[in-house]
């Protein structure tokens, strides 16, 4: 039924169990798996130092994050690509997911407070209705 | 209050409540420190202590000079015309035009319509960077043009600040011999010291480096200039060994962003009024929307004749139009120097934040050229990974 299934890994616990269930559907129906990270750059910085510095944290921690998923996925069999693009998570996990043709996105939860939640509403949320394919919420 | 420590706990406070806030908001943390600054200057009450000067001056000193630091030369020569062009005339626009309007229309003084000019010509490296980096298209040479000319417009702001208001004087002419002979000296010398002291926990490196910005600034305020022009400049004559050595830069930051730049914004917020910022909300949609029309102005038909698609002209033209540290640097020095009253600081100081939000917004949300995202680790990762 899927041939391409994305998976949105911010590193979180939630994400991890995403991944599991991305690689376990993966290899059920025998398609593609490709693993997206978000590289959240700050809004309206006034140097370039902010950007760079930041660049460099998440850069630190999604090649972990990288690493340890695509050993995960070998050891079930499956053949996972990492992908790294930075930009506010909804917009840059639906560009790619409308550029690359997925036909699934497997996120975990990613709330943020309960009062955010209720005010803004989680990226959870945006991305369920953003995303031009289908969603499962991995909780 | 004049317990020191209890006074700098408090400007502390209000640096890590605007870390934290920028974290979990993903939004710069220089422009959260200016609106917590303000929100305290407005409630609470921000004493501004001649400590708290000094740390926010040499904040100001060290974010001028590590912008400088980020000048790739070669990218400026490769694309010289459309990078000095665009960038000359996205500076000289707005600061001739909201001069006039400040001079012609509400009857500020020369000097005050100077300040507004200055402000209002400047370009946010920062976030248009950002947006590049969001898209991918710092690394195409549109995007290294985009960037270029934004150091170009920088340089016009901070020549146009040191330049203007001085005193042409013996002490100006000293001034400027002594810069020129370290414009010289520094980039033959400092590889060599940096390399020769290494990377020590006394920070030498720092220490030289500062003792030079310090030097250069307090000659320049003898000569009525500003610290901030020596500042770029030397970051400027600096960038390759910079640019060469990441190490550096990043020891640099972190003794800039931890102690020093939070003051800087933190004091520039403090001085917003926000009784003023209501009764003047008008003048300074104005002055925005005057800084964007003589950007459009100048910068549009430049994009053409420079080849750019129309949707990458409009793009170009809107990232041009952001501005934030240059701006907020260049109205501060108008309100310390007594130039400008705060009533006049408030309206300036607005408008550039106005700057660094408005035109984002619209360049994203209706003129982004196609998508290109960064992809580095893939391929790396994915060699290993073979099943």
């Amino acid at each position: 039924m899927f041939k391409k299934i994305l998976i949105a890994n911010d590193g979180s616990e939630n994400a991890a169990r995403a991944l599991s269930a991305a690689i376990e559907l993966a290899k059920e129906h025998g398609a593609g798996l490709h693993m997206i990270s978000v590289e959240e750059l700050p809004r309206f910085p006034a140097s370039v130092d902010e950007i760079v510095e930041e660049q460099e944290e998440a850069s630190h921690v999604y090649e972990a994050v990288a690493s340890q998923a695509v050993a995960q996925a070998a050891a079930a069999g499956v053949k996972l690509t990492p992908h790294v693009v930075a930009g506010h998570p909804v917009s840059s996990i639906s560009e790619f997911i409308a550029r690359e043709g997925f036909g699934l996105l497997v996120i975990g939860f990613m709330g943020h407070t309960a009062l955010y939640n209720r005010i803004i509403g989680s990226t959870t949320d945006r991305l369920v209705e953003h995303a031009p394919c289908n969603v499962l919420v991995v909780k | 209050m004049h317990n020191v420590w209890l006074a700098s706990s408090v400007w502390l406070a209000l640096a890590l409540a605007a870390s934290i806030i920028s974290i979990r908001a993903a939004i710069s943390v220089a422009l959260i420190e200016i609106v917590v600054g303000a929100i305290a200057g407005n409630t609470i009450g921000l004493e501004i202590t001649p400590w708290v000067n000094f740390l926010a001056g040499f904040g100001a000193i060290l974010l001028t000079f590590l912008a400088g630091t980020e000048i790739d030369a070669h990218v400026i020569r490769r694309n010289l015309g459309a990078s000095v062009g665009i960038g000359a005339i996205s500076f000289l626009a707005p600061y001739l035009g909201v001069l006039l309007y400040a001079r012609a229309v509400i009857g500020w003084s020369w000097p005050e319509a100077q300040i507004a000019g200055i402000s209002m010509s400047t370009t946010s490296v920062a976030v248009v960077y950002a947006v590049m980096v969001e898209t991918g298209f710092n690394k195409t040479e549109l995007g290294k043009i985009i960037l270029a000319a934004c150091f170009i417009t920088d340089l016009g702001t901070v020549l146009a600040l040191g330049i203007v208001f001085a005193h042409y004087d013996a002490w100006l002419a000293l001034f400027g011999a002594a810069t020129a002979v370290v414009l010289w000296f520094l980039p033959r010398f400092a590889p060599w010291f940096f390399k020769a002291v290494g990377y020590r926990v006394s920070e030498p490196e720092t220490k030289f480096v500062s003792l030079v910005l310090l030097s250069l600034g307090g000659l320049s305020q003898i000569a009525g200039s500003e610290a901030v022009l020596p500042a770029y400049l030397i970051g400027m004559a600096l960038a390759p060994s910079f640019l060469k050595d990441a190490e550096l830069g990043h020891r640099f930051r972190i003794i800039a962003f931890t102690i020093l730049t939070p003051f800087y914004f933190l004091k520039a917020g403090s001085l917003v009024d926000f009784g003023a910022v209501a009764s003047s909300a008008g003048l300074i949609a104005v002055f925005l929307l005057i800084k964007m029309a003589t950007k459009f102005a100048g910068i549009l038909p430049l994009t053409k004749r420079f080849n750019f698609e129309a949707k990458e002209g409009m793009y170009t033209t809107l990232l041009m139009s952001t501005g934030l540290t240059f701006g907020s640097i260049s109205a501060l020095f108008g309100l310390t120097n007594h130039i400008i009253d705060q009533r006049q600081y408030t309206i300036l100081v607005t408008a550039v934040i106005a700057s660094a939000v408005v035109p984002t917004l619209i360049a994203q949300r209706w003129f982004m050229p196609a998508f290109m995202p960064l992809d580095p680790p893939a391929e790396i990762i994915e060699e290993e990974s073979h099943v």
